[in-house]
């Protein structure tokens, strides 16, 4: 079945062919964005809703628990919006790379390096440190580590051409068992599975009275500026764009590839360090064993949903994040595990991608790696 | 010191760790060779891993638990199949979203039917004469059905990809979707299988999981062995038979933890540097594996022509 189209073949690469067919010109008029990301919530809901009544539960205890499990009381709100913080670091970890089509799926590993830094240095710096030079002193020191860490698969990708997915997934088995070395065998706390308490100076002040939140949620939000200013206003976000756009193009105009693509996974590594710093100094003051809910993945859903924007995924953390703390009520509310959780804003995240709100885009005729 | 005791058991739990990789990574190539990347085979470990001791649990049957284990794999690669294929989204976000969406089912459902429960498991095979011949005897007769299935596994899933005209068919589909389709093949048709038949074996990875120790089921339980398999297939170059062989590499490694657990003299490495050593290997053999050359459609949605992408 071979079409050759009007203009004639073009000179690289395989072409493909255009058909006039009525149906598919019917299927190009697309439904608005935000209708298709309705139907998607929609489609998420009916199936959630399926699945808990076959588990023999009530859809609608699981709405409520969801509710008040995310914003039905302070102690949930300030769970909500820690937990928003988090998603959105791990959410600009992910969006960097992607912006240079490469792929950070070891977001989770370098949170974990992070907050391993955040609990050692929050443990061994001295205590009598003042809190404003402690604070920002144990932050930097886990952003350094994430970004170190992120930098290894970066340099493996641009030095040997190692796929970045397999060593990033590799690497977070190796970062979770680093910090079960850290709480098990360096600070172990008795038989909880978890460090000592790092020093409360090191600890995100919580400011307000009768909240749990901390401050951790503006840490986050400048953060998202630094990264929307990095991505669209320097020179490495110019180039991170060129090569996301058309990599051939972008080494025509001078842009080296290798070198971009250790600072874009450095960069990356540095706020999911960050996104470490906030749960160890913010919400948990220790670093925990499982600490993480699947942070460094779910912040893949999160930046695809904001469509890599960073300021966008402000708002696209804080939906996940409601998912995310209302699950916790299931079990309570529902009689379910929180579990189900996961698979809704995974089955969410799917779906977008199956309405076309998140897309995608392929080089023509090229290696897939 | 290591005595003879203690060397036969480190291959004795290196050979029943080495078959879950193995299943995965066959399953795994087939997959990958029609040219859709399933990074979702870690999530139908898992839920290949519960069926089986969901199954074993109830029913107190092994070889039904098999049966579920396949099924789920199944039902679970046709949904695969149609998101990849007839949907076209993207293949690593999919398969990614795919393990979350498998950890949450799993973790509902064990948590509300199986918790805490052993089920049934397999016990070893007797191979008329193997049993005087010294070490290898000892060492085989612990082996349960699993291995020989996977050993089968190996040399079928070797026959299709390189002897039947399917297994051509699938790796042009592969390779040059565009030239596929052009020389009157159907890629979509071609994928489909080879989507649901890799999930189908990936489940029995789980399978083995479980029939290889309490027979039940742990959240998570899978812990990135279906990553590892998607190293171990570029490892082996998508050759069925070195994936067996790498396969084995990595199970060895994953036993030396129990093996240095048992040993003063490596006492002073901690635990956990044996547990993340084989994901450590993995990243050095995927950076060092000379030539490399993944199919060259891996990853990218296939568009009929005129298609409205």
């Amino acid at each position: 079945m071979s079409v050759i189209s009007p203009t004639g073949p073009s000179s690289s690469g395989p072409t493909v062919p255009e058909m006039p067919d009525v149906g598919d010109l019917k299927a190009r008029r697309e439904l608005p964005g935000w209708i298709r990301t309705l139907l998607a919530l929609l489609g998420t809901f009916v199936a959630m809703a399926v699945l808990v009544r076959v588990l023999g539960a009530s859809p609608v205890d699981v709405g409520k628990a969801i509710y008040t499990g995310s914003v039905g009381n302070p102690f949930n709100i300030s769970q909500t919006i820690i937990t928003t913080g988090i998603l959105l670091a791990t959410a600009l970890a992910a969006a960097i790379p992607f912006s240079a089509r490469l792929w950070n799926v070891g977001g989770e590993g370098q949170m974990t390096i992070g907050a391993i830094a955040a609990a050692v240095s929050g443990l061994v710096l001295p205590e009598s440190w003042p809190s404003w030079l402690l604070i920002p002193v144990v932050i930097v020191a886990s952003m350094l580590a994430g970004a170190l860490y992120g930098a290894i698969p970066g340099y493996l990708k641009a030095r040997f051409d190692a796929s970045e997915i397999v060593t990033t997934l590799m690497l977070n088995f190796v970062a979770f068992n680093a910090a079960a070395w850290v709480i098990f065998e360096v600070f172990p706390e008795g038989f909880v599975q978890r460090t000592e308490s790092i020093h409360p100076t090191a600890e995100l002040p919580r400011p307000w009275e009768g909240w749990f939140v901390d401050i951790g949620i503006f840490v986050a939000i400048a953060a998202a500026l630094v990264a929307w200013f990095i991505i669209r206003k320097t020179r490495l976000g110019f180039s991170i764009r060129a090569i996301g756009a058309n990599a051939r193009t972008a080494r025509l105009a001078g842009i080296l590839p290798a070198r971009i693509t250790v600072q874009a996974f450095s960069l990356a590594g540095a706020f999911a360090g960050l996104a470490g710093a906030l749960i160890v100094q913010g919400r948990d003051h220790s670093l925990l064993q499982d600490f993480s809910a699947n942070f460094g993945f779910v912040g893949i859903g999160v930046a695809l949903v904001a469509r890599l924007n960073p300021l966008w995924a402000i708002g696209s953390a804080a939906g996940f994040a409601i998912l995310r703390v209302g699950s916790n009520s299931l079990q309570a509310g529902a009689g379910l595990s929180p579990a189900v959780g996961e698979m809704m804003i995974a089955t969410f995240v799917i779906l977008l991608m199956v309405a076309k709100v998140i897309k995608f885009r392929y080089p023509e005729g090229s290696d897939a790696h | 010191m290591l005595t003879e005791a203690l060397a036969i058991a480190f291959f004795v739990i290196g050979i029943q760790l080495m078959v879950p990789i193995v299943l995965a990574a066959l399953g795994e190539a087939i997959t990958e060779k029609s040219g859709v990347l399933n990074v979702g085979v870690e999530g139908i470990m898992l839920i290949g891993a519960f069926a089986t001791a969901f199954i074993g649990i109830t029913r107190g049957q092994a070889l039904l638990g098999i049966v579920a284990a396949v099924a789920s794999g199944l039902v679970f690669g046709l949904i695969l199949a149609y998101l990849y294929v007839s949907r076209g989204t993207d293949q690593i976000v999919t398969g990614l979203m795919f393990n979350i969406f498998a950890v949450g089912l799993t973790g509902t459902l064990h948590s509300r039917y199986i918790a805490g429960q052993n089920g049934e498991t397999l016990g070893g095979i007797d191979i008329p004469g193997i049993q005087s011949v010294p070490w290898v005897g000892e060492i085989m007769s612990k082996q349960n059905l699993m291995l020989y299935l996977a050993f089968l596994m190996a040399f079928g899933v070797s026959y299709l990809l390189n002897h039947t005209w399917y297994g051509l068919y699938a790796r042009s589909a592969g390779e040059r979707p565009m030239a596929a389709e052009s020389g009157g093949l159907h890629v979509r048709r071609l994928r489909y299988p080879a989507v649901i038949a890799g999930c189908a074996v990936a489940s029995l990875g789980g399978s083995a999981l479980v029939l290889s120790t309490s027979g039940g089921f742990v959240p998570g339980m899978t812990a990135g062995r279906g990553f590892i398999a998607l190293g171990v297939v570029v490892l082996a170059k998508w050759r069925p038979l070195w994936i067996f062989i790498h396969a084995f590499g990595f199970g060895l490694t994953q036993a030396l933890q129990f093996l240095a657990g048992q040993l003063t003299a490596l006492a002073f490495i901690p635990r956990q540097f044996w547990v993340a050593l084989p994901y450590l290997i993995t990243v050095l053999a995927v950076v060092f594996a000379p030539g490399s050359r993944y199919p060259a459609a891996l990853g990218i949605p296939y568009r009929a022509a005129g298609q409205a992408s």
